[in-house]
C-alpha cells in the first residue's frame, strides 16, 4: 500500500474537522426544528453572516474580537428574524416555511453583497493557532486541531446542558410534547426563543471558525446548506445524537470517499442519504420515535 | 378535482393571446424572453401537478428538467438519433427516473419528502458535474433543434421556435388537465387530503404517488428537451437545486394548485427578473422580499388572491351558474 498510517491519520483528522464544522451548524438547525417544527433554510445564510461579521471585526480588533463578538451579532440578526418573520410563520406548514426562508436566503445573499461587495474576503489565522502541531505521529495544522477541539467542547457542553440541567430537561420535554410541557408550566415560547438564539449564535460561530479556512464569499451559505441538511436528515431531526452522528458520517464519507473513489465521492453521500430515507424515513436517531 | 371556472378561462385566453401577440410582433430579444417564459411554464405545470394536487413538494424538478436536457443532448449528438426520437427517449428516461424517485419518496412526508427529492436532485447534479461523458462543468454544446422542414417550419428561426414551444405548452396544459381529471388525478388529491382513508379504501398509495410523479417528470423532461434546443447548449447549472427552488417560487407566486396560477407566475417571474436586473444587479433581493411578502400574506399567490377576491364576482357576472362561489378551501383542492 502506497499510503502509510500517517496518511490515514491525516485523512481521519480532516474528516473530523469537517464533521465538527458541520456539527456546529447542524445542531442549531436540528434543535430548532425539533423544538419549533420550523425549517430554517436561511441557517446557512446566518453562517455566511457570521463569517462576514468576523471579517469586519477582525479588521478592527483582530481574530479573537471576531471570534467572540460575531456569534453575538449573528444571534442579534436571529432575534430580528425571529420577531419579524419566524414567530408569525410558526403555525404554517413546512412548505410555507421553506419558501419564506428560501426568500430570506435570496435577500440575505444580496444584502451581504451590498454591504461587503462581491469580492472574497480573507481572515488571517490568529498567531496563537498558526503553524503546525505534532499529533498522533503527524504534523497537523494547529488551527484545524482548534476546530476539532472547539466542536468537541461544544458537543460536551450541549450534552451536559441538554442531559443534566433543568433547562435541558425543559427543552427535551418541549421537543417531546410541547403542549404537555406548556401545561406543566414551562414557558415554551421563551424556550423557543432561547434555543433559536443559541442556534443562530452557533451558526455564526461556525462561520467564524470556517472563515480562515475558506474564503468568505456571499454564496458560502448556499454551499454549506445542502451538507447541513443532509446531516440532519441522516441523523434524524431534533436530537443531539443525530446531529453528531450525521456530521461524523458526512465528514468521513466525504473525506474518505474523495480519497478512495474520487469519481463517486460526490454521489456517494447523496446515495447514502437516499438509502437512509428508504430504510428509516425519519433518520437514524430522531428525537421522537 | 381540477375545475375550470370563468376566471380561469378568461386568464387562459388572455395569456394565450398575449403570447401569440408577442410571438408575432416581438423582435429577437422579446422572442427569447417569450421562449424562456414558455419553457418555465411547462416546468412549473409539472411541479404544480405534484405539489398542488398531491402535496408532494419537490425540490428535484429542476434536476429532472436537466436530466431531460442532457438525455436529449446525448441521444441527438453522441448517439446520433434523430431529434424527434431523441426527444421521445429523453422524455421517457426522465419519466422513468421520476417514477423511481416518486416510488422511493412515497413513504416520506412533509419536510422529509422535500429533503429526499433534494437529495436525488443533487445526486444527479454532482454526477453530471463530474462525469466526463456529460462534459463535466463545461457542459455540452452543438445541440440541434427539431427539424420540421417537412411541414414547412424552420425551427432555427426564433419566432417559429417560440410558437412551437407555445404549441407544446398548450398540449401540456391539456394533458395536465386530463391527468388531474382522470381516476389517477382524483386518487392523488384524495391521497393529499387523507392518505390513511385512501389506503383504507383499498388504494395502493405508493403507486398513485409514483405514477403521478413519473408523469410530472415526463413533463419536466419535455421542458428540458426544449430548454436544450432553445439555448443549444447545456451546463450542469440546469440541474442545480436553486433551479428547482426557483420553480417552486414561481408556483407559489402564481398560485399553488390552480394550474393557471403557475402560468401567471412564470410570466411575472421572468418579466420581473429581466426588468429588475436591468435596473439593479440585486434582483435576488427583490424576488426574496416579494416571495416573503406573498407567503406571509397567506394568499395563494397572485392568481389565488385574484381568484379568492374577485372570482366570486366574476362568476356571478359572466355565468348564471347557481353553484356557490368557491371560497379558499375549494380553491386549494380544485
Amino acid at each position: 500500500m502506497a499510503h502509510d498510517l500517517g496518511f490515514w491519520t491525516l485523512q481521519a483528522l480532516n474528516a473530523l474537522q469537517l464533521s465538527m464544522l458541520l456539527f456546529l451548524l447542524s445542531i442549531g438547525l436540528t434543535v430548532i426544528f425539533g423544538l419549533m417544527h420550523f425549517v430554517n433554510l436561511a441557517h446557512g445564510s446566518l453562517y455566511a453572516l457570521g463569517a462576514y461579521f468576523a471579517a469586519s471585526l477582525a479588521a478592527i480588533g483582530g481574530y479573537w474580537m471576531g471570534f467572540f463578538l460575531a456569534p453575538v451579532a449573528v444571534a442579534g440578526v436571529g432575534i430580528l428574524l425571529y420577531s419579524g418573520l419566524i414567530k408569525r410563520m410558526r403555525k404554517s406548514g413546512p412548505m410555507a416555511q421553506v419558501l419564506v426562508t428560501f426568500g430570506l436566503i435570496f435577500a440575505l445573499l444580496d444584502l451581504t453583497r451590498i454591504f461587503w461587495g462581491d469580492l472574497a474576503l480573507a481572515i488571517e489565522v490568529p498567531a496563537l493557532l498558526d503553524g503546525r502541531t505534532a499529533i498522533l505521529g503527524i504534523e497537523y495544522p494547529t488551527y484545524r486541531i482548534f476546530i476539532i477541539a472547539l466542536g468537541l467542547f461544544i458537543f460536551g457542553a450541549l450534552a451536559f446542558v441538554l442531559g443534566r440541567t433543568q433547562i435541558g430537561a425543559m427543552i427535551r420535554a418541549g421537543v417531546d410534547n410541547d403542549a404537555m410541557a406548556a401545561c406543566l408550566g414551562i414557558n415554551v415560547e421563551r424556550l423557543f426563543f432561547i434555543v433559536f438564539c443559541v442556534g443562530c449564535a452557533l451558526a455564526g460561530l461556525a462561520g467564524v471558525v470556517a472563515a480562515p479556512l475558506l474564503s468568505v464569499t456571499p454564496d458560502m451559505g448556499l454551499q454549506i446548506l445542502i451538507p447541513t441538511l443532509i446531516v440532519i436528515v441522516i441523523g434524524g431531526l431534533g436530537s443531539l445524537k443525530g446531529a453528531v452522528t450525521g456530521s461524523l458520517i458526512y465528514g468521513f464519507v466525504q473525506t474518505f470517499g474523495a480519497v478512495l473513489a474520487p469519481q463517486l465521492a460526490s454521489v456517494l453521500i447523496y446515495a447514502l442519504l437516499a438509502a437512509v430515507l428508504v430504510i428509516k424515513p425519519v433518520g437514524l436517531f430522531p428525537a421522537k420515535g | 378535482m381540477f375545475r375550470h371556472n370563468a376566471l380561469r378561462y378568461t386568464v387562459l385566453v388572455l395569456l394565450a393571446s398575449g403570447a401569440l401577440f408577442q410571438a408575432f410582433t416581438a423582435e429577437y430579444f422579446g422572442l427569447e424572453i417569450l421562449t424562456e417564459i414558455l419553457i418555465l411554464a411547462i416546468l412549473v405545470l409539472a411541479l404544480d401537478i405534484v405539489a398542488g394536487f398531491g402535496g408532494m413538494v419537490s425540490l428535484c424538478h429542476g434536476a429532472l428538467m436537466g436530466v431531460g436536457a442532457y438525455a436529449y443532448a446525448l441521444f441527438s449528438t453522441k448517439a446520433g438519433v434523430a431529434p424527434p426520437v431523441a426527444m421521445g427517449g429523453a422524455v421517457a428516461v426522465t419519466g422513468a427516473a421520476a417514477w423511481v424517485i416518486g416510488a422511493i419518496g412515497s413513504r416520506s412526508h412533509g419536510i422529509y419528502f422535500i429533503m429526499a427529492t433534494l437529495a436525488f436532485g443533487q445526486m444527479a447534479y454532482s454526477y453530471v458535474f463530474q462525469s466526463p461523458v456529460f462534459g463535466g462543468d463545461d457542459g455540452l454544446g452543438g445541440i440541434s433543434r427539431l427539424d420540421l422542414s417537412l411541414v414547412g417550419i424552420d425551427l432555427t428561426d426564433s419566432r417559429s421556435f417560440a410558437l412551437f414551444c407555445l404549441a407544446i405548452l398548450g398540449a401540456v396544459y391539456g394533458a395536465s388537465v386530463l391527468i388531474l381529471r382522470s381516476g389517477l388525478g382524483r386518487s392523488l388529491t384524495g391521497v393529499m387530503h387523507n392518505e390513511q382513508r385512501m389506503r383504507a379504501l383499498g388504494l395502493t398509495v405508493w403507486r398513485v404517488k409514483a405514477d403521478v410523479f413519473g408523469l410530472s417528470g415526463m413533463i419536466a423532461g419535455l421542458a428540458g428537451t426544449l430548454a436544450a434546443q432553445h439555448i443549444m447548449y447545456i451546463s450542469p447549472g440546469l440541474l442545480s437545486w436553486t433551479v428547482s427552488g426557483e420553480a417552486l417560487v414561481v408556483v407559489i407566486l402564481g398560485g399553488l394548485g390552480t394550474l393557471v396560477g403557475p402560468l401567471v407566475g412564470a410570466v411575472a417571474f421572468v418579466v420581473l427578473k429581466h426588468e429588475v436586473s436591468a435596473l439593479t444587479s440585486y434582483w435576488h433581493l427583490v424576488v426574496g422580499v416579494i416571495l416573503i411578502g406573498v407567503v406571509m400574506s397567506r394568499a395563494n399567490g397572485i392568481f389565488g388572491w385574484v381568484e379568492s377576491h374577485s372570482g366570486a364576482w366574476i362568476e356571478r357576472r359572466l355565468s348564471d351558474a347557481t353553484r356557490d362561489p368557491e371560497p379558499e378551501e375549494a380553491v386549494s383542492d380544485a
